[in-house]
């Protein structure tokens, strides 16, 4: 849960990148580590096996001046994606404001993105949330690769909620649309919070609900 | 509801009085007061030595791990944990069922201290945020406050051929 600080005027978010085993989370993370500004985050920590497979979670925090008078810090978290780990999972879940589903855009790992999306839905069911009240956002990562859905595929088997969201064609090992994602994900949870949204919830004017995937810039 | 909770200016500095008090009887570096998703909800002394973004993230991870460990010794949950350094420690304790209180210290002072006065300490502090719940503080803001230029920019140009 975001909270809101009057005397050091900081407000806090948590985004988690949730998705499948191997869909780029940490390489996500790794990117906006390496690309922005360093006086606008913190170290990026990684709690991961010695395969570099992520075991807990890694974190990186950003801050920015968004809101008009106060520091917005974001805190970037991504969760193991291995099937047995889904209690930490779980843990890494609880008090989010934002998420980014990252989904592996092969055609063999489709089975496991629908599965992963799945048990987001149930484990924030189990923390009384759903993606109903939960701003996020899609994104269909490895575009690079030789054998990959067309994303109109992965919006019909990933994107046909009621609430249809942004999705982003993304290369996350090359950076292509990862800061397109994160500025998505900022945006649509910052206006989640504004005064408009919440005094016409359910058809919010400043709500973000474009039909239209994001594609790569070659 | 989509309010942000807010702590005032006048919920800060009664929380800092009740952490600076503990840190001067405890004789310990710093305290944080974090909600157990990793957010800080308030903290105390010195804070130049480490980032306390990171130490709250790490440590309410590392709190929630022990969960399990705890229910299989017929426990919900450990009350305390700490963490012993050869220098610096680290001493975490429940406030209450989202709140966990965490207690850096070095050489100074002992583990026994600094649990016998953080105890109290996170009795009070559970009260003052029952308090704050029933006061109800909320924050919203205009659409238009929101910036509406890119939150985050990367620093050098994307690659345009990927190998």
């Amino acid at each position: 849960m975001s909270i809101i600080n009057y005397a050091s005027r900081e407000i806090q978010f948590k985004i988690v990148y949730y998705g499948p085993a191997l869909c780029g989370k940490t390489t996500n993370l790794g990117y906006i580590h390496q690309r922005i500004s360093p006086q606008n985050r913190g170290d990026l920590v990684s709690l991961a096996t010695a395969a570099d497979r992520t075991l807990f979670f890694d974190f990186l925090p950003l801050n920015a001046v968004v809101i008009k008078g106060f520091v917005t810090k974001f805190q970037l978290y991504t969760v193991p994606g291995q099937v047995i780990y889904n209690a930490t999972r779980q843990l890494v879940l609880r008090s989010v404001d934002g998420i980014v589903f990252v989904a592996d855009s092969q055609w063999e790992k489709m089975e496991e993105n629908v599965e992963s999306f799945k048990n987001l839905e149930d484990n924030l069911a189990k923390q009384n949330m759903s993606l109903e009240d939960i701003p996020y956002v899609l994104q269909y990562n490895k575009r690079d690769l030789p054998n990959i859905a067309p994303v109109n595929y992965l919006e019909y088997v990933l994107n046909n909620r009621k609430k249809r969201v942004q999705s982003f064609e993304v290369v996350s090992s090359t950076g292509q649309n990862v800061f397109a994602t994160l500025n998505a994900v900022s945006q649509t949870l910052l206006h989640k919070f504004s005064k408009q949204s919440d005094s016409n919830r359910g058809s919010a004017p400043g709500a973000q609900t474009p039909r239209q995937t994001q594609g790569v810039v070659a | 509801m989509n309010a942000i909770p807010v702590l005032t200016i006048d919920d800060v500095a009664t929380l800092d009085g009740v952490l600076a008090d503990f840190l001067k009887k405890a004789e310990a570096e710093l305290t944080v007061v974090i909600d157990r998703g990793g957010n800080v909800i308030s903290q105390y002394g010195d804070m130049t030595v480490m980032d306390v973004t990171i130490i709250a993230a790490l440590a309410a991870g590392s709190f929630a791990a022990t969960r399990e460990l705890a229910r299989r010794i017929g426990e919900i949950e450990f009350n305390a944990l700490y963490h012993q350094g050869n220098g610096s420690h680290i001493f975490m304790n429940s406030v209450d069922e989202e709140t966990i209180m965490i207690t850096v210290f070095g050489p100074r002072t002992t583990v026994g201290l600094v649990r016998f006065y953080s105890t109290g300490t996170a009795q009070q502090v559970a009260l003052l945020l029952k308090a704050l719940q029933k006061a109800n503080h909320g924050f919203t803001f205009e659409a238009s406050d929101i910036s509406a230029a890119p939150i985050f920019t990367d620093s050098e140009p994307t690659p345009t051929t990927p190998s």
